[in-house]
């Protein structure tokens, strides 16, 4: 079956984890020289399983790999390197610590330490960065450029992405692609894993598709549709629109007032924000991540000091209360980072799924002691409701894919039965149709009487659920407003700094643009 | 295809199984092996002098060598107890030393203390447990008021005690006997034997069950998983509406209590002395072995039991090899030495490499 111009061919690969999850079931795979080729799958699909092989990070338990027609066996990820594979992270791994030039010749010897070829690359790539800026202080968009500019500066021309766009902006998200579009033209073959089609269809030449660890299928894009990729993906067909009801607030629940919060450098993050969350709406934020939402988010849920204003949840006053007693409150935070909030990787699915609510009558018996059966009981009913691929309750959360980690978080919080839902971007790294799903959920949960307030990057997914909608921009709130009442370049206006007063003032939206 | 990729499954789960056990017995060889070309360099023949060793800790023909085994595995058993808690907690507590001399300490206050007889033995343990618990909390409190690391602090903390106790047995409850030790426990405050003629006694029940209710306490109770979750990562559990703080003062003063047991059963469950001797020398150093013990038992307390016996075994076996093979104290305490550590290491360096990891924030 390999041609010529096949670079990458991988030949029954089967990979069985050291605890028995069989995550790989004989996957023939195949990339041609210079095309952009997307990996597409259901969350534990075996995409990422499949890309740490390829890049030497994890051994095959069988099957055969060839890189540009010669069998190989990577016993490293530098292995894999020398021929020119290279693998970006989803979850990346720079020290932050160090600046970005430190990063990019992290481990390198030192006689082909050459700052100028740095340089050079960043030209010809177009990915610039601050080299002497250090990687704690950059956001995500720029650490992941440094990455792939580590990666090009071994000279990858094998380019394995993982969900690299799960934390981008859509501004960056452009810019990335301008990125891979230049990296082809000269010549770099680039594998890209997504969950979002429109990425697909925009940026790749060819598309495999894995399900449950085998492939299911290989398309050329332009012969690609959504409706026909998602269906390839999960087996079933799968509604994009969401059905949604009017919306029928009632009292508030959530009330902000006044908001001053300090980011983690000690400046300020959250610059004096009110507003109020009513029941049985959906309330959401908008805006370029690294605004002050996360650090909004954190006041609210008792994870950051407030410094001046208050937090009101259902009358009472809540302002810098712990977690524990704002969770008694009927308080759900679906957080934004999984890994580092949301879940404790090393301990079980089911220890994870009660974190927060363990001290519940429920789950603890008058020893204090963990009621382990019923602990079980109530992980395994997650499972099964947001169809999490798992081998067990006793599974480490560790073990668990990308997605399904974040459904176990997800499945958490929303098993609570709460009053108020704090969710920062729910569906981040998950496929469509648990996207799909969770979002339905959200608005049932809204549609019973529950403020839900929604953090999220992706606007298409803030506009569709909210039935109000924040921008926020460098700690402000730049206008509240029922999404149907404003213009797709007025939210872009706004995200960009404008108020939306200013907005009103003027006739029109380009005035405002040459103004300034 | 399915039932070829499962039946892989299962031999890959076997597999990881059997390669953590040739670790062990990698390490266990390697020990051996090194021990034994130092004591043929040195001019002793290591055939001899391993089977003196086994002869006099693990054989069966006399059950006072196993009772001897026993007794030595007492007090690291408890003392392991203690560096492993803190592990599970996030900390690297390694003061169980001291905490181990304040809970010998409250046991010979208790003993110079006029008593009914029966109230000699409940006293010792809640007083020599209640101060070893005061002094971990000492470390605790540093590092969680002021940020003091608890390396430092316990480090510190183990001097100060060996000193404050040392006073105490010269100064405050000298034997008015014999002058190298201080009062003993008299008789009613002493554990019964479990093997007459040894030096085992009940305290090596006591550590059995400790280690149980620390196993229970652990993986069953709300404090063991908000341990857990606090040292395994404290960011998770603050979301999850623990307090990391709270729960690191628990991990030292139930490791203080579990390192005053091993003080307190030494003075009430070790003949012959029943007390403190000069230089704390029936004492110094169960702390220190502890940390070996736990390391070899993977932090976790059922895994301290069979590693705390194979302790108490090489020291137990050091009087065969210096008896019947002749080798010098200095030279059995190197051989020790280097298998304890040839074990421990692989746990020491997994537990350093997790440390460093977190506190880059390297994630992969
Ligand atoms: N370290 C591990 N130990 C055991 N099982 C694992 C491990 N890593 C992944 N798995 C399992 O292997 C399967 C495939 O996981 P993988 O991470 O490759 O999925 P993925 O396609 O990348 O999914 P996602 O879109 O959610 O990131 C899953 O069932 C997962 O639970
Ligand atoms: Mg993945």
């Amino acid at each position: 079956m390999p041609r010529n111009d096949t670079i990458v061919y991988m030949k029954d690969i089967v990979k069985v984890y050291p605890d028995g999850t069989v995550a790989l079931r004989g996957v023939d795979f195949e990339v041609k020289k210079g095309e952009i080729h997307g990996l597409l799958g259901e969350n534990g699909a075996g995409k990422t399983t499949l890309m740490k092989i390829l890049s030497g990070l994890l051994r095959p338990t069988s099957g055969e790999i060839y890189i540009r027609g010669r069998k190989v066996h990577f016993k490293s990820a530098s292995e894999a390197l020398k021929h020119g594979i290279g693998m970006v992270h989803q979850h990346l791994a720079l020290v932050p610590a160090f600046t970005a030039y430190e990063n990019i010749i992290l481990g390198l010897p030192g006689k082909v330490i050459d700052r100028k070829k740095i340089e050079e690359l960043m030209e010809t790539t177009g990915l610039k960065i601050p080299l002497d800026a250090k990687v704690e202080d950059l956001p995500f968009g720029v650490r992941q450029r440094i990455e792939i500019l580590k990666m090009l500066y071994r000279n990858v021309d094998i380019l394995i992405l993982d969900e690299p766009t799960t934390n981008l902006t859509p501004i960056e998200t452009k810019e990335l692609f301008e990125t891979l579009r230049n990296l082809k033209k000269q010549g770099k073959t680039i594998i890209f894993i997504t969950h979002k089609l429109r990425e697909v269809l925009e940026v790749t030449d060819r598309v495999t598709v894995l399900r449950r660890g085998r492939v299911v299928g290989v398309v050329e894009t332009s012969k690609a549709t959504p409706e026909m990729l998602a269906k390839m993906m999960v087996g079933r067909e799968v509604v994009f629109r969401i059905e949604k009801k009017p919306a029928r607030p009632g009292e508030p629940v959530l009330v902000v007032k006044d908001l001053w919060v300090r980011s983690d450098l000690g400046g300020w993050a959250v610059k004096g924000v009110s507003f109020a969350v009513y029941s049985g709406e959906i309330f959401g934020i908008a805006g370029v991540e690294g605004n002050g939402q996360s650090e909004l988010v954190e006041a609210i849920t008792g994870l950051r000091r407030v410094e001046k204003g208050q937090v009101i949840l259902m009358g009472r006053d809540v302002t810098n209360k712990p977690p524990s007693e704002l969770y008694r409150m009927g308080l759900s935070h679906i957080p934004e980072d999984r890994q580092k909030l949301g879940l404790v990787l090393d301990m079980t699915v089911a220890e994870n799924s009660v974190l927060g609510i363990h001290r519940l009558k429920k789950f603890i018996g008058k020893l204090l002691n963990m009621k382990w059966k019923n602990i079980n009981v109530h992980a395994k009913k997650i499972i099964e409701r947001f169809e999490i691929v798992a081998p067990g309750v006793r599974a480490p959360a560790r073990s668990l894919s990308g997605g399904n980690q974040q459904k176990l978080v997800v499945g958490r919080e929303l098993s609570k039965t709460p009053v108020v839902i704090v969710a920062a971007q729910p569906t981040r790294g998950l496929d469509v149709a648990a996207t799909e799903y969770i979002r339905k959920i959200l608005i049932k949960m809204r549609d019973e009487g529950k403020a839900v307030l929604l953090v999220s990057a992706d606007l298409d997914e803030v506009l569709q659920l909210s039935d109000r909608v924040a921008i926020m921009y460098e700690g402000e709130f730049m206008g509240i407003a029922k999404p149907e009442e404003l213009t797709e370049e007025q939210i872009g206006l706004m995200m960009g700094g404008y108020h939306m007063d200013q907005l009103k003032n003027t006739s029109s939206n380009r005035k405002v643009l040459e103004a300034s | 295809m399915g039932s070829l990729s499962s039946l892989k499954g299962k031999l890959v789960l076997l597999k990881g199984t059997l390669e953590k056990l040739v670790e062990i017995i990698f390490a266990i060889i390697v020990g051996f092996v090194i021990a034994g070309l130092m004591m043929y360099m040195g001019g002793f023949d290591p055939i001899k002098a391993y089977a003196a060793m086994f002869e006099t800790s693990l054989s069966l023909t006399d059950p006072y060598y196993i009772a001897m085994t026993l007794s030595f595995a007492t007090p690291v058993m408890l003392t392991a107890l203690t560096f492993a808690i803190g592990v599970r907690a996030g900390l690297f507590n390694i003061g169980a030393e001291g905490q181990m001399y304040m809970g010998a300490l409250g046991a010979v206050i208790v003993a110079s203390w006029t008593l009914p007889g029966p109230l000699y033995l409940p006293l010792a343990f809640i007083v020599g447990s209640l101060l070893a618990a005061a002094w971990g909390l000492i470390a605790g409190l540093l590092k969680v008021l002021r940020g003091v690391n608890e390396v430092v602090s316990t480090i510190m903390l183990n001097w100060i005690a060996f000193w404050i106790v040392e006073y105490a047995r010269v100064y405050v409850y000298p034997n008015p006997i014999d002058a190298s030790k201080t009062i003993s426990m008299p008789p009613p405050g002493r554990l019964p034997l479990l093997i007459r003629g040894t030096e085992l006694s009940v305290s090596f029940i006591i550590a059995i069950i400790t280690v149980f209710i620390v196993y229970y306490l652990l993986w069953h109770m709300v404090l063991g998983y908000e341990i857990r979750a606090t040292g395994l990562n404290p960011t998770a559990a603050r979301y999850g509406g623990i307090n990391p703080k709270k729960t690191m003062l628990w991990a030292f003063i139930i490791g203080g209590i579990a390192a005053g047991l091993a003080g307190v059963s030494e003075i009430t469950g070790r003949p012959p002395s029943y007390a403190i001797t000069t230089g704390l020398s029936n004492l110094f150093g169960y702390g220190f072995d502890g940390i070996a013990v736990s390391l070899i038992g993977a932090n976790h307390p059922l895994g301290i039991i069979p590693a705390a016996i194979f302790i108490g075994a090489l020291s137990a076996g050091s009087r065969g090899m210096q008896t019947t093979a002749g080798v010098p104290l200095e030279m059995v305490k190197a051989v020790q030495g280097i298998i304890v550590w040839a074990l421990a290491m692989p746990g020491l360096i997994r537990l350093i490499r997790r440390r460093m990891i977190r506190r880059r924030g390297v994630e992969l």
